[in-house]
């Protein structure tokens, strides 16, 4: 997506960054904007989640818009 | 290739571990008189390129390949087998850069099939995925090392397995055609009886499948594919709760025989094993909500979506139980299983 052009931002949870870094630099893509989460979000629970995604929401935004 | 300077092949095997390009174990130091033979045995240019491998997008040259075969064990003569079982992951059906990347236990298996198999001493009966046969050890070892070394594999960093299995290391076998009442499962990728080739699947390691035949009752070999069913449909698997990807089944020759004797063709056996191998929505739903979907808990859930999605052979020896390989199940393609003929035209023989 983020080669066609499309604002894209990757959602990354911490114990997977190394494996995040790994792939934008064999892509050729290093510098592909992407937030850290922490780990592990998926099954935390709504209020653990809404946490995170309180935390995360205008990084997100601010990399779609171009603005990051 | 890179060319390193050691004192010794001791030397430039702890070098070779401290740079991470084992499996861990030792390897055959890839001198360039080694690699040069094992070139020249794929009647290839050394700087023949098979593509890129992911995740790291290495390049796939011959003489990368026929790095990692020398350092995995491989005689010369393997190497064409290698060449196939490469070709075959780099096929973009088979997902290989999100296959190496899951952190499910996939790895995967080889079963290669036809002429080749039996000169080359490739194991299909007792303990062929065990330890004891240079042939089917080197070769998965080789696909295995070159995954890291050209494809950049690495545990915690790219290939993020979360325990992995041993097959990791090696994973290959043949198919046991002469202990199998149907055609080489080969043919039913395209290949020709007289053709070799080596299909490769993403597997998870064998579950045991136990069977007790009772040749007096015509109930028998249902009894048998409702158990190797069963061993599919197990609720810790992704097929139970994905319904989708390729599952493999390793017949042994007495349960071979159980089908053979009546008439119970591959296809029939196929769409017997998909027809049993379900759970109540109910049930996944009970242990794995996030993937059960909506529906009436007493619909029955098929863990296997096609019967063409069951990839059943005959290997192993004899005795009383079969082996079932679940699979990852993900990726764009679900964990095809990919097949690739062994071209041993451009091979040479390596004088010792």
């Amino acid at each position: 997506m983020a080669r066609r052009g499309t604002p894209s931002v990757a959602l990354v949870t911490q114990t997977f960054w190394p494996q995040g870094d790994f792939v934008s630099a064999a892509d050729g893509m290093p510098s592909l904007p992407r937030v850290q989460l922490p780990h592990p979000v998926a099954g935390s629970g709504v209020e653990a989640m809404t946490r995170v995604a309180n935390d995360v929401a205008d990084e997100i935004i601010a990399y779609l818009r171009g603005d990051a | 290739m890179t060319l390193i300077d050691a004192a010794n092949e001791a030397d430039a095997l702890e070098w070779m571990h401290a740079n991470g390009c084992t499996d861990g174990l030792p390897v055959v130091i890839p001198t360039a008189e080694r690699v040069d033979r094992m070139v020249l045995a794929s009647g290839l240019d050394g700087q023949l390129s098979l593509g890129a491998m992911g995740p790291g997008n290495g390049e796939t040259t011959i003489e990368a390949v026929a790095t990692n075969a020398v350092m995995a064990g491989c005689l010369p003569d393997y190497m064409p087998v290698v060449l196939a079982a490469v070709q075959a992951v780099l096929q973009p059906k088979f997902d290989l850069a999100e296959m190496q990347g899951t952190t499910h236990s996939t790895a995967p298996l080889m079963i290669v099939g036809g002429p080749i198999a039996q000169p080359l001493g490739l194991a299909s009966s007792f303990g062929a995925l065990g330890p004891g046969h240079r042939a089917n050890a080197s070769i998965g070892r080789a696909l295995r090392l070159a995954m890291m070394n050209i494809g950049g594999a690495r545990p915690g960093e790219s290939d993020m397995a979360l325990l992995g299995h041993p097959g990791k290391f090696s994973f290959c076998m043949a198919e046991d055609t002469s202990a199998s009442p149907w055609e080489p499962v080969h043919e039913t990728f395209g290949h020709t009886a007289e053709e070799s080739s080596v299909i490769v699947v993403g597997a998870e390691a064998p579950h045991s499948c136990i069977f007790v035949d009772d040749a007096d009752s015509p109930e028998s070999p249902q009894r048998l594919l409702k158990t190797i069913a069963a061993t599919i449909a197990n609720l810790g698997s992704n097929n139970a709760h994905f319904r989708r990807g390729v599952v493999t089944v390793a017949l042994n020759v007495d349960h071979a025989a159980v089908l053979g004797r009546s008439g119970i063709s591959r296809k029939d056996a196929q769409e017997a094993i998909m027809g049993y191998a379900v759970n109540p929505r109910s049930v996944l739903r009970e242990l794995n909500p996030t993937y059960a979907g909506k529906g009436d808990g007493a619909d029955l859930i098929r863990a296997v979506a096609s019967p063409d999605d069951v990839l059943i052979f005959v290997a192993g020896g004899a005795g009383l139980y079969s082996s079932v390989f679940p699979s990852w199940a993900a990726g764009a393609n679900a964990n095809s299983a990919v097949s690739q003929a062994i071209s041993i035209d451009l091979s040479c023989e390596i004088p010792a």
